[in-house]
């Protein structure tokens, strides 16, 4: 039934915008998983992610890294994480379940969140327009990851290091956030 | 007119010339000029007129105090009103009129005001336009409002752009002067990140207006040195044009920033951003603002503060006047001669309150100790004033000086009391600071030069210290040795003239005394009766004067008079910053359905529900008002099948091995045998026994949830869940995650809705009535292996599903009902049309769960479970929530069919006057129901169900309405479920 298929669309159309010093670009090509701790099943889940994963389990406001499916482990919240990596062929879902099994409550969030990365030398500048974090490298260095509001709009920030930012925000308002990104990069140009 | 008032030096660019016009008149300036600076270099000293008995006013300080020169800037758009000559940098082609005056600046009709002036005293207002009272609204009132304000708005949009942002750092410096500078380059040393704020546009405070050495060399040129060194610091943000408006909690300030308010040209980006700062430490090197002594005619234009005076001639090289007096309580007034003197202007007379020797002064200049001036002559500026021995003294120009006040404003914005020290006559810094300030310099009282360097730089070292960094080697410049002290003077006792304490809102010493003698003693009280310190000063000048003369009205110490509560901002900010970018489209985010760009296409139009835009309905040619829209949209759904985007509803994904128990604990009705595969109607109490919310809960798997809330509350119940799961039971092995961005859900309704999606599902899926009853739900797939989940529950009362796909897929999936449902003449419902069937169908929702409803009146009783505990169990069974005269749903409609009912309408019985004490219920919800071709609604009655059939009084008086209508069960259209359930 060829007529009948689904064809996916991202939140904003795999939008990039180049302005001097600053890069906004949506990233697609990613999945995301929440990952809800069982009641005193912290250690077999940190047993699964180390022995899947070869890397630790953050704590909170952190992330880790892996290079199997490049998947970024954050940190969200007591005995709640995610788990950001590369879309495959299967289902997000059932990518992590074949990897940590029933050791932990999973969730799709793929199409939660519009991923947004925003990089560049002024890129820290423009983001002081409206994030209240603190993004200075010494307070928020590469491995960082913390929630928190952008005009309204409930963002999560995780740095990657030389002034490049991955945000995570809500994608029915994807056009929105990407909008107020845009003015602050222009306000401040 | 050229700059006769120009002398030489200063920090003005004379290689460059920039005109600028004031009241239509061309001007010339320098960069680095005040429009102030500017109106003074061209002999300019009527600047505008006064609040309300519109005299003559004219430039009195040279900073943010400034009460007189209050100036509009721009032209309509862009005019904006009540803004400080004494702030406005100038630029090539600034334009600038005075204000507050009919006719021109120099001659004022409503300077018939001043010659009323004994009818206009304090509190006048209090006592006035109360006879006739036909007049307060036809005459009193536009007068008044005509006379109020002083400048005026373009009544147009603003066109100019604002912003905010957010700034951090371990240490916060306000103030550039001695003392913040020594602080900056010690806590910069120090490697913590620090900003430097100041409201000038350059850094230095009064180090570049006057002539102070430091270490040998010149003020401007120690200042040049440090802000290099600053400069080149990356761990130091210096912030110019930047105003540290308020002290907030948690060592929060607000700053405003003045970006391109200063250029000609590239005003394109944000004028203004509004700053919240986060800071460790502050270190408050305000400085200290200049006082008047009170005399009279002490407002007339040329009589201005001696530091003001000594600030143009050194730093903008202006002088305000050919032949310059001084009138002075303190040894400050003297450097004012003493530069005049080095800048060649002609210093008439020293006049000093105080006895005893004379300092040196130049030959030619008369030096009165213990004078008192008591009146100054002229009529739109002095030219001469008047000892109170009689000599008359000729002057252009009076320099004032009646001590100093240090800026202690942000010390208080938390609470902090100031407490008053006799040797400045002057409130300085309580004890009580915001945590985490440190006061220094002329803020903190220590006017002295030296040691404000010293006091910046200690505040600095504790703060680094504090915060862990390295104490830096700092040596503060040398400087001469200095008397401050201040005799206190505070008014001419022996002026018969009014005298003048707030230049801003024409307070006099008299009004003070008239306060005080009808009562109004008390600081706080002064301030209402007399206005004394309000508007955009709010009395920098004028509070500390009128408090000595309120002290000496009522036998108290200024102490223990005590001052008003000062409170940000501590300049005025206008309503634009405030706004920052939130306005128009801006004015808040918006939430975007997956099928929006569909629903465009389709020319829907929208309405907002929280942050969602919804399609309300979709306009088809020809039709002409939205009755048609949604009738043809219910009516087509009845007959073959709708689809409606409810993707907004609230998803909560539940998972755990305690989930059903969890849910058996937060929903009133029993989950704890709901089957794998089942969906269940679910109502949420609040811990008072109140409905909270509705909605349906799916059992994916044995330990897998999905909950729907209604679109208004899908924050608060996750929210509340939440609060159960982390708070409340602990011990349960639940977690909930929204899935409401993650999935496009669609309603598919009508009698053709399972046709319909059959195309479009997979076929190894049975979506039979059999295999797939009412209130059934699977995970699927469709259009060949696209995840999807499906329920069989309806909204609409007819048969229907809701079909929910991942997000990326919800514009290709409405885009392929719609065109695979042309076979069925498929057409889109918005939410007028939803509600429309709702009400048919006797569903509760937004209207019926107001907060004041329960299970039971709601008609829900026999739904709570009375095997489980539930949240809102107990209090549920208080008598008064089960009484049987409470109000309980019913449907209505109208007796003559072609009446409509309102939402919101009273119920009264037939007979009776519609008052409170008839009132029986009233309407939450009304429709006009396609199906039934008649208005219905729903609503809530006393004993309603059994009052069925019974003619009752709809009342609605804001529109004079009064129907008869009839009692009749809230489920209109089919009342067994035959359609659903088909």
């Amino acid at each position: 039934m060829p007529d009948l298929m689904l064809k996916a669309r991202s939140p904003l159309h795999r939008l990039e915008l180049t302005f001097d010093d600053v890069v906004i670009k949506e990233i697609t090509g990613r999945d995301i998983v929440s990952i809800a701790t069982p009641l005193e099943g912290q250690e077999g889940l940190s047993t699964a992610v180390a022995s899947a994963y070869q890397t630790k389990l953050p704590t909170v406001g952190q992330w880790t890294g892996s290079l199997i499916d490049d998947a970024h482990f954050l940190g969200m919240g007591p005995e709640q994480y995610f788990v950001v990596f590369e879309s495959s062929g299967s289902q997000a879902l059932d990518r992590i379940k074949s990897k940590l099994g029933e050791t932990g409550y999973f969730t799709d969030q793929s199409d939660s969140w519009v991923m947004i990365r925003i990089g560049g030398r002024k890129s820290r500048i423009a983001l002081e327009r409206i994030c209240p974090i603190d993004l200075h490298p010494n307070f928020f260095p590469k491995g960082c990851v913390t929630r928190t509001l952008m005009e309204h709009l409930s963002t999560i920030v995780l740095s990657e290091g030389n002034d490049h930012f991955l945000l995570l925000s809500a994608a029915s308002s994807a056009a929105s956030f990407v909008q107020v990104l845009q003015r602050s990069v222009e306000n401040i140009l | 007119m050229s700059q006769t008032n120009r002398v030489s030096g200063g920090l003005v660019d004379r290689n460059n010339v920039f005109k600028f016009k004031f009241d239509g008149r061309l001007f010339k300036g320098y960069p680095g000029d005040t429009l102030a600076s500017a109106l003074l270099a061209n002999g300019q000293r009527l600047v505008g007129r006064s609040f309300k008995y519109h005299r003559p006013r004219g430039i009195v300080t040279a900073g943010s105090e400034e009460p007189n020169a209050l100036v509009q800037l721009g032209r309509p758009p862009h005019q904006e009103p009540n803004i400080r000559a004494t702030e406005v940098e100038l630029f090539d082609g600034l334009e600038a009129t005075s204000q507050n005056h009919r006719g021109s600046v120099k001659y004022d009709l409503m300077a018939v005001n001043d010659l009323l002036w004994p009818f206009l005293t304090a509190g006048f207002y209090y006592k006035t336009f109360m006879w006739p009272k036909a007049f307060w609204e036809k005459v009193y009132e536009p007068a008044i409002r005509a006379s109020a304000g002083l400048g005026r708005l373009s009544d147009k949009p603003d066109p100019d752009t604002y912003d905010k942002g957010f700034l951090h750092c371990d240490i916060l410096i306000v103030g550039s002067g001695p003392a913040g500078l020594s602080a900056a380059l010690v806590a910069g040393r120090s490697g913590a990140r620090v900003i430097l704020a100041d409201e000038n546009f350059h850094m230095g405070g009064r180090l570049i207006a006057e002539t102070r050495e430091l270490s040998g060399m010149s003020g401007l040129n120690w200042v040049t040195e440090v802000l290099a060194e600053l400069g080149a610091m990356t761990n130091l943000r210096v912030m110019p044009r930047t105003t540290v408006y308020g002290a907030f909690d948690h060592g929060i300030y607000g700053a405003l920033e003045r970006i391109p308010d200063h250029l000609s040209s590239n005003r394109q980006k944000p004028r203004q951003v509004l700053w919240r700062i986060y800071s460790k430490r502050t270190i408050l090197c305000a400085g200290a603002t200049e006082r008047l002594i009170a005399f009279g005619n002490n407002d007339r234009p040329g009589v201005m503060l001696a530091g003001a005076t000594r600030a143009y001639v050194n730093r903008w090289a202006v002088t305000p006047g050919k032949r310059i007096a001084i009138f002075t309580n303190n040894n400050d007034g003297w450097r004012t001669a003493t530069d005049l003197v080095e800048k060649d202007v002609e210093v008439t007379a020293v006049v000093d309150t105080r006895h005893g020797l004379a300092r040196a002064t130049p030959s030619g200049t008369s030096v009165i100790m213990g004078g008192r001036i008591i009146d100054t002559n002229g009529r739109h500026g002095i030219h001469s004033f008047t000892l109170s021995n009689g000599h008359i003294i000729r002057a252009d120009c009076l320099a004032v000086s009646g001590g100093w006040n240090p800026n202690i404003h942000l010390t208080c914005h938390q609470g902090g009391r100031p407490v008053w020290r006799n040797e400045i006559s002057a409130f300085t810094p309580g004890n009580n600071l915001p945590i985490g300030m440190t006061v220094a310099g002329a803020a903190n009282g220590s006017l002295g030069l030296a040691a404000a360097l010293i006091e910046g730089g200690k505040a600095a070292n504790k703060a680094t210290k504090d915060l862990g960094f390295s104490e830096s080697s700092y040596t503060p410049p040398t400087t001469e040795e200095e008397d401050v002290e201040v005799s206190a003077f505070w008014y001419v006792k022996e002026s018969r003239k009014r005298s003048w304490l707030d230049l801003q809102n024409d307070v006099t010493v008299k009004d003070v005394h008239l306060a005080c003698q009808e009562g109004f003693n008390s600081v706080e009280h002064l301030k209402r009766y007399t206005t004394l310190g309000m508007a955009t000063d709010q009395g920098k000048m004028a509070n500390v004067p009128a408090l000595a003369v309120l002290a000496e009205c009522t036998n108290k110490s200024i102490a223990d008079t005590g001052t008003t509560v000062f409170r940000p901002p501590y300049t005025p900010i206008s309503i634009g910053a405030f706004a920052g970018r939130s306005r128009g489209n801006d004015f808040r985010p918006y939430r975007l359905t997956p099928s929006h760009d569909w629903a465009v296409e389709n020319n829907a139009v929208f309405v907002e529900t929280g942050m969602w835009l919804r399609a309300q309905w979709f306009p088809q040619p020809g039709e002409t008002n939205w009755r048609q829209h949604v009738d043809r949209e219910v009516t087509q759904t009845r007959k073959s099948v709708g689809v409606c985007d409810v993707t907004t509803l609230g998803k909560i994904d539940i998972q755990g091995r305690d989930a059903a128990d969890f849910l058996n604990s937060v929903y009133a009705n029993n989950f704890g045998k709901l089957d794998v595969g089942k969906v269940r109607y679910g109502l949420m109490l609040r811990e008072d026994g109140i409905a909270m919310d509705d909605g349906t809960t799916a059992h994916l798997s044995k330990s897998h949830f999905v909950m729907t809330t209604t679109t208004a509350n899908a924050v608060s119940v996750f929210r509340h869940l939440e609060f159960c799961r982390q708070c409340l039971w602990p011990g349960m092995d639940v977690h909930v995650i929204s899935t409401t961005e993650q999935f496009a859900q669609y309603a598919v309704a009508g009698p053709n809705s399972r046709k319909l999606l059959q195309i479009l599902i997979d076929p190894k899926f049975d979506i039979s009535n059999e295999a797939f009853p009412f209130m059934a739900c699977a995970e699927i797939t469709i259009s060949g292996g696209t995840p999807a989940r499906l329920f069989r529950i309806s909204f609409s009362g007819e048969l229907a599903y809701e079909i929910a796909v991942p997000t990326r897929y919800g514009d290709a999936l409405i885009r392929k009902l719609m065109a695979v449902g042309e076979t069925f003449d498929v057409v889109p419902y918005g939410t007028e049309a939803l509600g429309a069937m709702r009400i048919e169908k006797g569903h509760a929702a937004g209207g019926e769960l107001n907060g004041q409803t329960t299970a039971h009146d709601l008609g829900m009783g026999r739904l709570l479970s009375k095997s489980t505990d539930y949240i809102g169990k107990t209090l549920s069974k208080r008598p008064d929530l089960n009484c049987e005269n409470r109000p309980t749903l019913v449907g209505l409609r109208p007796i003559e069919r072609s009446a409509h009912l309102t939402a919101g309408a009273h119920i009264v019985a037939p007979g009776m006057e519609a008052t409170m004490a008839n009132d029986e219920g009233w309407i939450s919800s009304v429709t006009f129901s396609p199906t039934l071709n008649y208005s219905i609604g729903l609503g809530f009655i006393k004993h309603g169900s059994k009052r069925l059939g019974e003619v009752i009084r709809v009342v609605n008086p804001l529109e004079e309405e009064d129907i008869k209508a009839e009692i009749v069960s809230p489920h209109f259209f089919d009342p067994e479920g035959e359609r659903l359930r088909a």
